[in-house]
């Protein structure tokens, strides 16, 4: 399975690190995300996955490194262009995040929140194009018939599937999914990382997914990426991803 | 030394000295014993008073029956000028309240400076019983429900903003995130990620205000700020005890009316 190649990286990390005090918790991290590609992170808890997804998002500054997406350096962006660069991500949870209440189309339009006039979101009155986008998110994950379905009385791979519509419907150039399937039955994971490499495919988006089950990192993602302690120790085209690497991922 | 299924023997933790049982309940007790013999020091609790007393109380329950109906129209009024106050009450309180509870939720704030300041107005206002505010109202705008129903409004607009902000605090962090993330300013976040959520809670919350307020409408007359107090303080100043009774049942049946019906509603939000 090759990736689509793409002129410039898509997603592109240098030298990252960032330490709590003490603790080192990213340390010199550097690797590339290709539009149209999925990158799985594999590594136990506590090995900076998380972090470094905050960083992404600058919900964390990192201390030392660059990040880019596309044209944005994150690292030195503020304010108003902050908020132009994270529209561009699409983010997914392990805990979904949907807003309980709100249709499962609520939901979704909540990925157009950034392009619409205030008075507009306040009033619930989102233009046509918007909604359109929202309706054909909702139909490429396969969830159009739960459209007017509120949030949690759907299933937690039917509220995942929604939380991919919303990346989808904010038409983001960028995925970035922090353990999304961890809180799912084997069969809800499997679907909802094809429809991430679909999707990555499709729309040339670049998706960056944590994970910590190795057989799911192999079987969706394009490459694969070790972190354990905050290091880098393995940066493989899945297929050649070998047990070794496992061992050298999960030791304690 | 009985042992555990494996052979061994795990001795009990040790505890610090004062955790121990007995000095703990010797503790406990003294400090209990120690509240009531200041307190009661202080009230002059006196059940010889209240024994010589029983006699009055009783001529005047004898005079109660049968409660004076002759002015039962004029008392109903009263009685929904009473809640029309708490309605108009609750009504300013949510109005102040709403602005006021964003900067008072640490969550959603704008701006970290106003929140302490905002915390400190919002419990001076809910420190101040609306039967103060109404003294003070009465003096400044004259008798009459209107100074009745400022007062109502002020104290609880501390009281709402109060549980809504500590509502807004509960709210589960991640979908606003998620929403602010997608470049969404704080006006959207609130209103399209936050308040759906918890607007059942919000309402459910003013339903409550409201019932406790019309509780406390019904006192604000005897400081001639409105509603069924005040007929319930001519009544007790001329002595006229079947009018007094009357009064009572009305209020009796008020209360009770809006406290079903309001849980009633609640009920129905959640």
């Amino acid at each position: 399975m090759t990736a689509l190649s793409a002129t410039d990286p898509a997603i592109r990390i240098v030298g990252l690190s960032k330490r709590f005090g003490d603790r080192i918790v990213l340390d010199d991290v550097s690797f590339e995300v290709a539009a149209g590609e999925v990158v799985a992170i594999l590594g136990a808890s506590g090995a900076g996955k998380t972090t470094l997804f905050r960083c992404v998002t600058r919900l964390a500054q990192s201390d030392g490194g660059q990040i880019f997406l596309g044209e944005h350096a994150i690292r030195n962006l503020g304010g108003r262009q902050l908020s132009i660069a994270r529209g561009e991500i699409g983010l997914i949870f392990q805990q979904f995040n949907l807003i309980r209440r709100l249709s499962a189309l609520d939901n979704v339009l909540v990925g157009r929140l950034g392009e619409v006039p205030t008075w507009r979101v306040m009033l619930r009155r989102f233009p046509q194009r918007d909604r359109q986008l929202a309706l054909a998110a909702l139909d490429r994950v396969g969830m159009l018939p739960y459209a007017l379905q509120r949030a949690d009385i759907l299933s937690g791979g039917q509220q995942q599937r929604v939380a991919i519509a919303r990346a989808l419907a904010q038409q983001s150039r960028f995925v970035l999914a922090d353990e999304p399937v961890a809180s799912l039955d084997p069969q809800s994971a499997k679907s909802i990382l094809s429809i991430l490499r679909d999707i990555a495919r499709e729309r040339m988006i670049a998706v960056l997914v944590s994970l910590h089950q190795v057989e799911f990192a192999i079987q969706f993602a394009d490459r694969v990426i070790g972190l354990r302690a905050g290091r880098m120790i393995a940066d493989r085209p899945a297929a050649a991803f070998a047990e070794a690497d496992h061992r050298m991922i999960f030791a304690t | 030394m009985r042992t555990g299924d494996a052979g061994v023997f795990y001795p009990d933790p040790a505890r610090s000295w004062i955790a121990v049982a007995p000095v703990r309940f010797v503790a406990t007790l003294l400090l209990v014993l120690l509240v009531y013999g200041f307190s009661i020091y202080f009230v002059d609790f006196d059940l010889g008073r209240l024994w010589s007393g029983l006699p009055k109380l009783a001529h005047w329950a004898a005079k109660a029956w049968p409660p004076d109906a002759r002015e039962l129209g004029v008392l109903i009024e009263r009685a929904i000028e009473t809640v029309a106050m708490a309605v108009v009450g609750t009504t300013i309180g949510v109005i102040i309240a709403a602005p006021c509870c964003i900067l008072a939720a640490r969550n959603i704030t704008p701006s970290r400076l106003l929140y302490t300041p905002m915390r400190w107005f919002l419990n001076t206002l809910r420190g101040i019983d609306s039967f103060i505010f109404a003294l003070l109202f009465v003096a400044a705008v004259g008798l009459g429900p209107f100074a009745g129903v400022l007062g109502i409004g002020l104290h609880s607009a501390g009281t709402i903003a109060k549980l809504w902000s500590e509502a807004i605090e509960a709210v589960e962090p991640g979908p606003l995130e998620a929403a602010a993330l997608t470049g969404a300013n704080r006006l959207k976040v609130i209103s399209y990620a936050l308040l759906p959520d918890i607007l059942p809670n919000l309402t459910s919350i003013t339903l409550y205000v409201w019932e406790f307020n019309v509780r406390s409408s019904t006192v604000l007359g005897v400081v001639g700020a409105g509603g069924i107090g005040q007929e319930l303080k001519n009544s007790v100043d001329l002595l006229d005890f079947a009018r007094l009774f009357t009064i009572i049942l009305i209020i009796l049946a008020m209360v009770t009316a809006i406290d079903q019906f309001s849980a009633w509603l609640r009920r129905r939000l959640v």
